[in-house]
């Protein structure tokens, strides 16, 4: 008897079951591809060709490793990453990791407002109007509680992405010479192209996306038994950063590189584009460059703002009101006041500030890995699922190579002069 | 030098103890204090009973009873006359503080909900050392990074003071026993005077391993009354990372229609389980609420309802329920039968109360009063509540046979539901 009423169920709940595990690995891969993400791949496509398309493998396997990391322990614990840290690293860690977090953070959003102004100029509106409407919007928008239905929508406007594939078709690409330039790797040992490969890295895997995913994991109530399914929605997640990223650097690589144009910014990417693929290719990858950007910039200072409350032991929230939650909101305001009025003061140093927090996220970075290859190796927080070999292997390398490809940054200037 | 030293658990670890001839002996790690409260208001039981050093490589617990803190010009120094080693069983039964309770999330009591501790108070009088109270405040914070005092003299310019939070220890329950081998229902002892819906509120809050070690703690009784309130993936999480004849021994305890819901999210495997492990009366009423579909006042009703034949007078009906002593939904409406559990009417307790001892039911009750057919799809449920001002709905089968009935309750937290879900 009981049998009926089980099985009519069974179809609409594995419905509900899909639905409710896939997210957390597409919705952090499709934040990742930010507006600085955009910004970093098209300079190296302008400058390099498809000669970093390379980069794009190594960022893929520490991707995936690193979030089936954050998805196992989340799962396992049912805690945050802040607040796994907080509990088992000791106070003056912690406190630095958020300190970083908090910075970079600041400078990722004016990066995602920096995005907003690009693309909205490009489509004939003022930066002095778009910046503070999309601030104002994003704020309301989170403070009233409908944050999870925009972030669905988000989600949705984030396929638009897909239209950089469409720009790099329209640029006509060597498909050979890809395939040449991903089969031989090469980095010329300067100081520039040092950067960029350490940018790229740093812009594929920043270190407040271990925390998101982490959260997010905990948040949709996943068990282990659901395992199988996170693994599938980190993998899409990973690859649809990767590829998008893949297509930006060869839409530049097809059409900038060859013509010598020098490009800063993803405005620019955009802009000179159209000579060589027209005038609908700009529009569109300037359209994904606002949705990239909106979205990154609603979710950043929300969940900069929640890790560091969390880590610290204030309320947190958006379903509490102002003045349970203060310390919560008035970070969440701070972030988001302060990187929208960075980007409206004339002549403001935008590339030194989005070089600044990159290089905040190249030192965070390997901190926060080590914090969280202690954590998963410990038995007493993670029982039997404590990383495998291979997971420590890839996991230690990764840590090894950002350090000393950021050590190099620093010494080789040095050396130069 | 008074006899009241008042200092802070940071400024004490990391620190050198030194002997009575002045020479270092070893760096304090961490203090214990016994974990198991022998009854409230009890000092002894914020006693510091043992400190743990790291002398040379070695770390072992010894007796506080032979360390003196002194604090002499705002400087802390801690002298020993002479090491004891403590009884593992102090050890192993201790609640240390670095390890169990700071930068740990512990209940707030009076708050009703979590916190996380920032340092620890504790106070020095000839009888011995006491913990006080947690720090939850900023200034906590900065303390462990060494600027709360330049930062304090700061501000105070500007005469702005970081306001002080701390909970005293009485008010708090620690969660975080590392050292399982400790009785935990006395250890969380504290956490029976919570009321059931906020002990569920914590208890989604807190990590896996700790929302299984706390319900584990609680008897089946409130153990039941936590489940009910519990919000849906917390209640499979308890459900799976418990033995089955645990969870079975708490389902009993809890409203049959409660029950079939939760069933119904978890795994057939698992369900089917657990109905076999309950006694079989329980699993019986489940299992029929079970067949019903989604949405349906079958579905929702509980089966927990009290019927009474037309003839009774209003004393026996008094008189019964004294002896039953039924729960209060199930007093929201009483009913009644004819043979056959035939639904003839409904009363209510003021009809009771108003009414003469010597009157018969048939003459107090409300015939042919609003009922709802089991397998009805109801979607309109509050405004049925609502416009004939009821706290429950009888539901019949087509046969008019009284199966059980919805109350307000359900409905209620059935509309929340939805509005959560909209909202997101």
């Amino acid at each position: 008897m009981i049998r009926t009423r089980f099985t009519k169920t069974t179809f609409y709940r594995n419905i509900v079951i899909f639905l409710a595990l896939f997210g957390p690995g597409i919705i952090t891969g499709s934040v990742d591809n930010d507006a600085g993400g955009i910004t970093t791949y098209s300079v190296a496509g302008a400058m390099y060709g498809y000669r970093m398309i390379w980069t794009l493998i190594p960022s893929l396997i520490v991707l995936l490793i690193i979030q089936e990391m954050n998805a196992r322990m989340g799962i396992v614990t049912g805690k945050g990453l802040s607040d796994l840290i907080r509990e088992n690293v000791g106070f003056k860690i912690t406190f630095f990791i958020f300190i970083g977090l908090l910075l970079s953070n600041i400078g990722n959003t004016t990066t995602e407002f920096a995005g907003v102004a690009g693309s909205m100029e490009i489509f004939g509106v003022s930066k002095y109007i778009s910046v503070p409407v999309v601030a104002f919007m994003v704020w309301i928008l989170v403070v009233k509680g409908t944050y999870l239905i925009a972030e669905r929508i988000f989600l949705i406007f984030s396929a638009s992405l897909l239209t950089y594939v469409v720009s790099a078709l329209m640029a006509k690409p060597q498909w050979n010479e890809i395939g040449a330039a991903i089969i031989h790797p090469g980095i010329s040992l300067n100081t520039q192209s040092i950067t960029m490969v350490i940018a790229l890295v740093g812009t594929t895997i920043a270190p407040w996306m271990q925390f998101y995913m982490q959260s997010s994991v905990i948040e949709k109530g996943l068990k282990i038994k659901d395992y199988k399914f996170t693994l599938i929605d980190i993998v899409i997640g990973c690859l649809m950063t990767v590829v998008v990223a893949f297509f930006i650097m060869v839409a530049c690589g097809a059409t900038l590189h060859p013509n010598g144009v020098v490009i800063n910014e993803a405005k620019d990417a955009a802009l000179s584009l159209e000579p060589f693929a027209g005038r609908l290719a700009t529009h569109v990858f300037a359209f994904g460059l606002f949705v990239a950007s909106v979205f990154s910039a609603t979710i950043l200072p929300l969940a900069t703002a929640f890790y560091i409350c969390e880590a610290f032991g204030f309320e947190t929230g958006i379903d509490r009101e102002w003045d349970e939650a203060k310390e919560f909101y008035i970070l969440y305001t701070g972030i988001l006041v302060i990187s929208a009025i960075i980007i409206l003061i004339p002549k403001a140093p935008l590339i030194a500030i989005s070089i600044w927090s990159q290089v905040l996220n190249g030192i965070l970075l390997p901190v926060v890995l080590v914090t969280m290859i202690l954590l998963i190796n410990n038995k007493r927080i993670m029982g039997s699922y404590t990383n495998k070999p291979f997971q420590n292997i890839i996991g230690w390398s990764a840590v090894v190579i950002l350090v000393v490809l950021s050590a190099a940054l620093v010494i080789m200037p040095a050396l130069a002069d | 030098m008074t006899s009241l030293t008042t200092f802070y658990l940071s400024s004490i670890i990391g620190k050198e103890v030194f002997g009575a001839d002045g020479d270092a002996i070893g760096v304090i790690k961490d203090l214990l204090i016994v974990a198991v409260p022998s009854g409230l208001n009890d000092p002894t039981q914020q006693l510091v009973i043992g400190i743990k050093l790291k002398i040379g490589k070695e770390v072992k617990v010894y007796s506080f009873k032979t360390f003196r803190v002194v604090k002499a010009r705002e400087a802390l120094s801690v002298t020993c006359i002479n090491l004891i080693k403590l009884g593992d069983e102090y050890v192993n039964n201790g609640l240390h503080l670095v390890e169990n309770i700071l930068d740990k999330q512990i209940v707030d009591l009076n708050g009703r909900k979590l916190v996380r501790v920032n340092d620890v108070r504790l106070v020095t009088l000839p009888t011995g050392t006491y913990v006080v109270a947690v720090d939850i405040g900023i200034e906590g914070l900065l303390r462990r990074i060494g600027i709360s005092i330049p930062i304090k003299r700061f501000l105070s310019l500007f005469k702005i003071n970081i306001p002080a939070k701390f909970i005293l220890w009485d008010d708090v329950q620690a969660i975080d026993f590392s050292n399982l081998n400790i009785k935990l229902s006395k250890s969380y002892a504290k956490l029976h005077t919570l009321h059931p819906s906020d002990l569920a509120d914590i208890l989604e809050d807190l990590g896996k391993k700790s929302s299984t070690s706390v319900f584990s703690a609680l008897d089946e009784e409130q153990a039941a009354d936590v489940l009910e309130e519990l919000e849906t993936h917390a209640q499979i999480h308890i459900i799976e990372s418990l033995p089955i004849d645990k969870v079975a021994d708490v389902l009993e305890k809890m409203p049959a229609d409660e029950v079939a819901d939760i069933l119904d999210e978890i795994e057939d495997e698992k369900a089917e389980l657990l109905l076999r492990e309950m006694d079989t009366k329980a699993s019986q009423e489940v299992r029929e609420l079970l067949e019903y579909p989604n949405n349906t006042a079958g579905s929702l009703m509980t089966t927990d309802i009290l019927s009474f034949k037309p003839e009774l007078t209003v004393e026996d009906v008094i008189m019964e329920l004294r002896q039953k002593k039924p729960e209060s939904p199930e007093l929201y409406s009483l009913f009644v039968t004819e043979k056959n559990d035939k639904l003839v009417g409904t009363f209510t307790l003021r009809d009771l109360v108003i009414s003469e001892p010597q009157s018969s039911l048939d003459g107090i009750m409300k015939s042919e009063p609003v009922f709802l057919y089991d397998d009805q799809k109801v979607d309109d449920l509050a405004e049925i509540i609502s416009k004939y001002n009821l706290l429950a709905v009888p539901v019949v089968d087509r046969e008019n046979m009284l199966q059980g009935m919805v109350v307000v309750d359900d409905v209620v937290e059935d509309l929340i539901n939805k509005r959560r879900t909209n909202k997101r």
